[in-house]
């Protein structure tokens, strides 16, 4: 231990709060890549498929839809173009036109052909469709997808902001255990400046121990949080293409090799977000104790 | 050496100064007793030669530094260069009294070693060595008091001073204290001793800076040569 030259931190409260805090900081943050995927994929998928809506009551409905298909997929960006069944197009009608009939048709109503294009890049399919077919109909699912993109970011924003209100929560309760901590220690830390102690020598040592404590606290909150993950992980588990084989539970280390293979189900980042919380926690709790510190000691002459 | 000119300290939320126009000089390597009545304003003076706080008005210069115009940093340093005995003692509980009494030459950067050698020097001199690795809450007061003073000679500072030192220590030991600041002066420093014990003046004699109300009482004879120098100061 080094030899003393300026009162410690007193505060056995400040790793729980810390602890707490990123208990919560790790969820928003899981909460955050959740969010991300999700409005990345909704995103991606409407912002490359364009549906066209072809009328029932178009004259030589087969041979020019067939004659539409044969240019969509000679136009460059176009990877694909499915035509629905007409089964598939009462499924996707059936919540706004109700029931289909026990003989597979919606009554009274005639179906109109329904293409979905795949593609890249953004072609100009609404002049190719008119051309080959002006009576089709082309829904640019771009717009659905800016307005997707939109709602995604909104929420990525919310989320963000949850993160950032925990971290401003935890810079302020730091900040404070460390007030009540100098102000408890008040007499000894005037003795050590009448002494001729620096600021930085003070304010450091007390810093020194709020970033360890704070690491203590962000460590003993990623324990917390790790069962949340963990199962967070176990539902993720169907949806990922990385589900590898399953591995013996026989020891200690089995077990961590299995748990650790089933947290590879989660997206890298936010493994690397959460890894990386104990240090953020640490280094907020070295900055704001210094930060106190040094304000408060500029009431002292 | 100290030099004060016209200096006056009106401490925040009081409505009266407690130090008027005080206009006083000690040279290099002298000794002072700092006499008067109580709230005459000795702790007063005391707390403005520590850097406890700064002068509202006048000019203080302390081993030559100007401190009405000093940074925190020049500051900072010329407290290194003071020792202090406070009435109250002021060590720090939570430390042992070896860690109390290192602390001045641990701020000064002094390596461990040199450090432990001159603490327990002083600490042995002044017969409090056996109580190093206590805890000052559990001594007596004159051990505390001797751990006090133990804390304000270690590295022999520029300038000494002291606010009753001698009040919890019995007659020999206060003598024995007395010899120490000679030597102190002897070898440089000066020494400025704050008390209300007329017997141990009576028994060393020396140049007074006596206040009253907040002012010098007497402020012509001390920058004279020394009146009553007679004793061991």
């Amino acid at each position: 231990m080094s030899a003393p030259v300026s009162p410690g931190l007193r505060s056995g409260s400040l790793p729980l709060l810390v602890a707490l805090m990123t208990l919560l900081a790790g969820l928003s943050l899981a909460g955050l890549t959740g969010v991300q995927i999700l409005a990345e994929g909704w995103s991606s998928a409407a912002r490359n498929a364009t549906t066209i809506e072809i009328p029932s009551d178009t004259p030589q409905l087969e041979d020019r839809t067939h004659t539409l298909i044969q240019t969509l997929h000679r136009t460059a960006e176009v990877t694909n173009v499915r035509e629905l069944s007409p089964q598939q197009v009462q499924t996707l009608l059936a919540p706004w036109l109700g029931q289909v009939s026990s003989s597979g048709h919606l009554p009274g109503l005639s179906l109109p052909v329904v293409l979905i294009v795949a593609h890249t890049g953004t072609p100009d399919l609404g002049a190719v469709v008119h051309e080959a077919l002006p009576e089709a109909v082309v829904e640019e699912d771009r717009r659905w997808g800016e307005r997707l993109n939109g709602l995604g970011s909104s929420l990525v924003a919310c989320a963000w902001l949850a993160v950032s209100l925990i971290a401003a929560i935890a810079v302020l309760s730091v900040g404070m255990t460390v007030r009540r901590s100098v102000m408890a220690q008040r007499k000894a830390v005037e003795i050590v400046h009448f002494l001729g102690a620096g600021d930085l020598t003070i304010s450091s040592r007390i810093a020194g121990r709020a970033a360890l404590l704070s690491l203590a606290g962000g460590l003993t909150g990623l324990l917390f949080l790790s069962p949340v993950i963990t199962m967070l992980a176990r539902k993720l588990a169907p949806f990922s293409h990385e589900t590898g084989p399953a591995l013996p539970t026989n020891t200690w280390t089995d077990i961590f090799a299995s748990w650790w293979a089933t947290l590879h189900v989660l997206p890298r980042m936010l493994l690397e977000e959460l890894g990386a919380l104990p240090l953020i926690a640490a280094c907020l709790g070295w900055m704001t104790a210094q930060t106190v510190v040094l304000v408060w000691l500029r009431r002292l002459p | 050496m100290i030099r004060l000119l016209n200096v006056s300290m009106m401490p925040p939320g009081v409505g009266q100064p407690v130090l008027r126009n005080l206009t006083l000089t000690v040279p290099k390597g002298e000794f002072r007793w700092l006499l008067g009545p109580s709230g005459a304003g000795k702790s007063s003076l005391l707390r403005l030669l520590t850097l406890e706080t700064r002068p509202s008005a006048g000019q203080m210069d302390l081993l030559g530094v100007s401190v009405s115009q000093a940074s925190r940093s020049t500051l900072r340093n010329l407290r290194r260069r003071i020792g202090f005995v406070p009435q109250d003692y002021r060590l720090i509980g939570e430390w042992t009294v070896f860690d109390n009494v290192a602390l001045p030459l641990r701020l000064r950067g002094a390596s461990e070693r040199d450090t432990r050698r001159e603490a327990f020097a002083v600490l042995e001199w002044l017969d409090v060595v056996h109580l190093a690795d206590k805890r000052p809450g559990t001594l007596s007061g004159g051990e505390q008091q001797r751990a006090a003073i133990a804390r304000a000679l270690i590295g022999r500072p520029e300038l000494l001073l002291a606010d009753e030192p001698t009040n919890a220590l019995e007659d020999a030991q206060a003598r024995r204290l007395l010899s120490t600041f000679q030597e102190l002066v002897d070898m440089g420093t000066t020494v400025i001793v704050a008390t209300h014990n007329e017997a141990l003046v009576r028994e060393a004699p020396a140049r007074s800076i006596v206040l009253r109300d907040g002012t010098l009482a007497d402020p012509a004879p001390q920058d004279e040569p020394a009146l009553h120098r007679s004793g061991t100061l």
